[in-house]
């Protein structure tokens, strides 16, 4: 096991190579000035254009600015942010624990529920439970994103005045910045903080902010765990060792939960550990519409702006959670189907 | 019993969970914004969200009064110089400025006349790249930059400490030439006065002229009061998370009167709609308002909407000597039907039938949902002699008749290719584009026009590189002096009239006597005529000056809307 780990650590070093070159030549194809332009915002300041072309060696060859590069992310230099205005490993310190609280809360709910939801959709096929597991499921899957989390904004927010938009309440956030000795920020997690200093206050005004971009992030994500749960349930409870089993005497509910969903799950734990890293990268229109100021809003803000350095390290980062979900994916593997070897 | 407990907890967390959010605070303002406020340095601060925010925390000298353009109200100086009062000398090249006394930082260290000359030089010696600090160095010295070709301009750091000097309570600044637009320069926060001591202790220049280049040019980011600041205004900086919010606090030993509300609070919220539904939550009192927005805001009662003239213009401008190697945008390069050749637009026709072709009515009326006017040139409404002159109608006769006398009449004969240009995200330049091709290529089979969008940066450099024959760009005010205007757009060093190859030595020297003069008569005569020669010669034709739209909560009172500034800017000292 640790010999695999090991070797799937080193794979993951050439995975993140080849992300980071990809994502180089991509941002290499626009012009040096159109990236200097990240740096200037009126006519005015175009005088700056050449200058800022020369100073960062915008105009040399791929490979020296991509050993340029290397070599400052090797010293922790990941550039200057200007949609962060801060040093870019800064921005995504300071952005990337608001993105994890999300799908902290997101990603056991859409893997528990998306499993159960399966199971149960196969054992009953072609039932009402079945039926409606499906529809919500399509529904679920073919809405947009941002449409939905619009519409439950307009009801639960602008309508009902329930749950707001953004990460924290304002007389919560002013606590917190005028106490920092009563409220430390361990994780910059409203809600694991507030747990860890006992103050639930804060827990609670943090989970109201959070109803509605989990729930959005649940109906979106979810579908395709359902699915492929539901699929996998029915080829198994097809196969030859359930009917044996049934033959002996097996009563249903052993025979479906211990025998067929155990085999069932292979399939839904290799979507499942996609699905983590989907989530992560699919909180984007989640954090955008809620104004929850995560790695997501970061990225559509660099994004739109080339802002070349928070795109470069949020797409490493999305590369490294990628190949780190699928390790954990085939050790699970091993663990759940002793057949597997990994080695 | 377990189930129970576990029944009791769930209904307490969906209890605390659905529990209305309470009333908003009447004594805070929550201001919603767009854009990164990127730095918090005067001599960085060039966007809107940086400048909006530095001038509630800094004072300067002067700044305009109320929704004036052309009015100043003293703010550090005790009154505005004037030729009548001494405080600007005859030849218009001193300028005296009484300091204000009692005034505290926020760090309570008072204010001097010393603390005043320290904030001029040391912005314009930090001159940080891509910084506002062009539009003091100007005037003071008479040359528009510390550095060229990423290199120290020889003795530019001396003429720096010559222009300023303290003399007892007075600062005098020595101009080199007259330069009339001086005061409206002075309101922008690139003169923000710091506190000499608190800068030096936080790395900012230490006031020997020697050291100057040490303290030039910082990095992005670098600068360094990026983070920090130390104003005399009505408010302080309590916190900022870069990308996310920030916090004003109001100063209670603010010398003037103290701002009504204790705390500003500007978030940044990027999408449209959860602005909106914040606004009308009562959880944001502050916004602007895009065009396309206004007339849903308009319904809304118990808002205040504010909608005023921005000191701006789009123009389509017309290449007179397009640079032809390698030129996509110029099909064969010759008048065969297949291309243009590089004098294409020096044919005034061709110009004129081009600026016949867009239905200026109709943008504003469809595109800018009539938040816009039809400017007659570049000296927009709002700045001082502005005057109407000619400006072409949709006219598609009027059109067909140039196009007939274009090139000795060979034009309509042979039929042309070109690619007209506007940059991404900009819905006014490409409907104006659009309407020119498609108007144009209505009238003749042989004549055919191509739109594109290309990215801001790239644009910017093509147009240097006189490569796009035609485009569609804006201007927007540094200083509301017409000097801002027809500067880039009629003088041959201008940025788009030289870069369209617009030459006329009349109008330079115009221009150069315009912001030498310091009669207000005089001056009115010059730009006068100045808009008479934009009228006949059509370099370019201006299409639409936008207004700005604003939004704020009904109780909130005191806005003033000053088209020096866009929605973008909220005066919160103001506000009551």
């Amino acid at each position: 096991m640790a010999a695999f780990i090991a070797r799937r650590l080193m794979f993951m070093v050439v995975v993140l190579f080849g992300v980071s070159i990809l994502m180089f030549s991509i941002l290499m194809s626009f012009s040096p000035e159109r990236r200097a332009a990240a740096f200037v915002r009126t006519p005015q300041q175009v005088k700056e254009i050449p200058n800022l072309v020369k100073k960062y060696g915008l105009d040399k060859p791929f490979y020296i600015q991509y050993v340029n590069w290397i070599k400052q992310i090797s010293q922790g230099n990941f550039g200057y942010s200007t949609v962060a205005a801060s040093p870019t490993l800064d921005a995504i310190k300071k952005y990337f624990p608001t993105t994890i609280e999300l799908n902290l809360f997101s990603l056991p709910i859409i893997i528990t529920l998306g499993i159960w939801l399966g199971t149960v959709a196969g054992i009953h096929r072609d039932t009402f439970i079945d039926h409606t597991t499906r529809i919500v499921a399509i529904i679920g899957w073919s809405l947009p994103t941002f449409l939905f989390a619009l519409i439950l904004l307009m009801i639960f927010y602008s309508q009902f005045q329930l749950f707001p938009p953004e990460i924290i309440s304002n007389h919560i956030d002013d606590f917190i910045s005028n106490n920092p000795d009563k409220f430390i920020q361990y994780t910059g997690m409203y809600v694991i903080d507030g747990l860890l200093n006992g103050n639930f206050e804060v827990v609670f005004d943090a989970l109201k902010h959070l109803v509605l971009p989990v729930v959005t992030q649940v109906t979106v994500v979810i579908a395709i765990l359902v699915r492929v749960m539901r699929s996998s349930m029915l080829e198994e409870i097809s196969k030859d060792y359930i009917i044996t089993a049934k033959a002996k005497g097996v009563d249903t509910h052993t025979i479906n939960h211990k025998h067929a969903k155990k085999n069932a799950l292979l399939p839904a734990i290799t979507v499942a550990g996609w699905l983590v890293a989907l989530s992560i990268e699919g909180s984007v229109a989640v954090e955008f519409i809620f104004n929850r100021a995560g790695l997501g809003l970061l990225l559509v803000k660099a994004a739109t702006q080339l802002d070349i350095p928070v795109v470069l390290a949020i797409s490493i980062l999305l590369g490294l959670i990628y190949v780190v979900a699928n390790l954990i994916i085939d050790v699970l593997y091993a663990v759940i189907d002793p057949r597997i070897r990994l080695n | 019993m377990k189930k129970l407990h576990f029944f009791l907890a769930s209904a307490f967390l969906c209890l605390m969970l659905v529990v209305p959010a309470g009333a908003a605070d009447k004594d805070t303002i929550v201001s919603a914004i767009i854009s990164t406020i990127q730095s918090m340095d005067p001599a960085k601060a060039y966007d809107d969200s940086s400048a909006n925010k530095l001038y509630n925390i800094y004072d300067t000298l002067v700044a305009f009064k109320k929704t004036k353009t052309d009015e100043f109200e003293p703010r550090i100086a005790t009154e505005i110089p004037t030729v009548a009062n001494g405080g600007i000398s005859k030849d218009g090249m001193t300028y005296t400025f009484k300091i204000r006394k009692g005034v505290k930082f926020h760090n309570g260290a008072d204010l001097t006349p010393q603390d005043v000359v320290y904030s001029f030089k040391r912005n314009m010696i930090t001159d940080a790249e891509g910084g506002p600090m062009a539009l003091l160095l100007e005037p003071l010295t008479g040359i528009g930059n510390t550095r060229k070709d990423g290199k120290i301009i020889p003795g530019i750091f001396e003429k720096i400490d010559n222009s300023i000097e303290a003399k007892g309570d007075t600062v005098v600044f020595h101009l080199p030439k007259p330069f009339p637009p001086i005061l409206g320069i002075l309101t922008y926060t690139a003169g923000a006065i710091l506190d000499k001591d608190w800068a030096i202790a936080n790395g900012c220049w230490d006031g020997n002229i020697a050291n100057a280049a040490k303290f030039n040019g910082p990095d992005t980011g670098k600068e360094p009061l990026h983070h920090i600041t130390n104003g005399t205004n009505a408010y302080q900086l309590k916190k900022w998370e870069a990308g996310k919010e920030m916090i004003l606090e109001r100063f209670d030993d603010h010398w003037g009167k103290n701002a009504a509300f204790k705390t500003v609070r500007i978030k940044i919220i990027p999408e449209w709609s959860t602005r909106k539904m914040m606004f009308l939550n009562g959880d944001v009192n502050d916004m602007e308002i895009d065009a396309q927005y206004f007339a849903e805001m308009e319904k809304t009662k118990g808002i205040k909407l504010y909608k005023y003239p921005q000191l701006g213009v789009v123009c389509a401008m017309f290449t007179q000597k397009i640079e032809m190697t390698a030129n996509p945008y110029v099909g064969s390069g010759k008048l065969d039907g297949k291309g243009i050749p590089s004098n294409f637009f020096a044919d005034k026709n061709v110009r004129l039938a081009f600026a016949y072709a867009i239905d200026y009515k109709a943008i504003i009326k469809e595109v800018a949902n009539g938040l816009g006017s039809i400017p007659a040139n570049p000296i927009v409404d709002g700045l001082p002699y502005q005057k109407d002159t000619f400006h072409p109608q949709f006219d598609l006769a009027k059109v067909e008749e140039y196009l007939k006398k274009a090139h000795g009449g060979k034009l309509w004969k042979t039929g042309f290719k070109l690619t007209l240009l506007h940059n991404t995200g900009r819905e006014i330049r490409r409907v104006a584009a659009t309407m020119m091709a498609e108007n144009i290529s209505s009238l003749n089979p042989k004549f055919n026009i191509d739109v594109q969008a290309m990215d801001w940066g790239e644009y910017l450099t093509a147009i240097q590189q006189h490569r796009l024959p035609g485009f569609v760009v804006a201007w927007g005010a540094d200083y509301p002096d017409p000097h801002n205007f027809v500067y880039p757009y009629l003088h041959s060093e201008g940025f788009y009239s030289k870069y369209i190859g617009y030459n006329n030595p009349e109008a330079d020297k115009l221009i150069k006597m315009g912001i030498e003069t310091a009669s207000i008569d005089e001056r009115r005569k010059i730009y006068y005529k100045l808009q008479d020669i934009w009228a006949e010669d059509i370099p370019g034709v201006t299409i639409i000056q936008k207004l700005g739209a604003k939004a704020l909560s009904g109780h909130i009172n005191g806005f003033n809307p000053n088209p020096m500034y866009q929605g973008t800017y909220t005066f919160y000292y103001q506000l009551y």
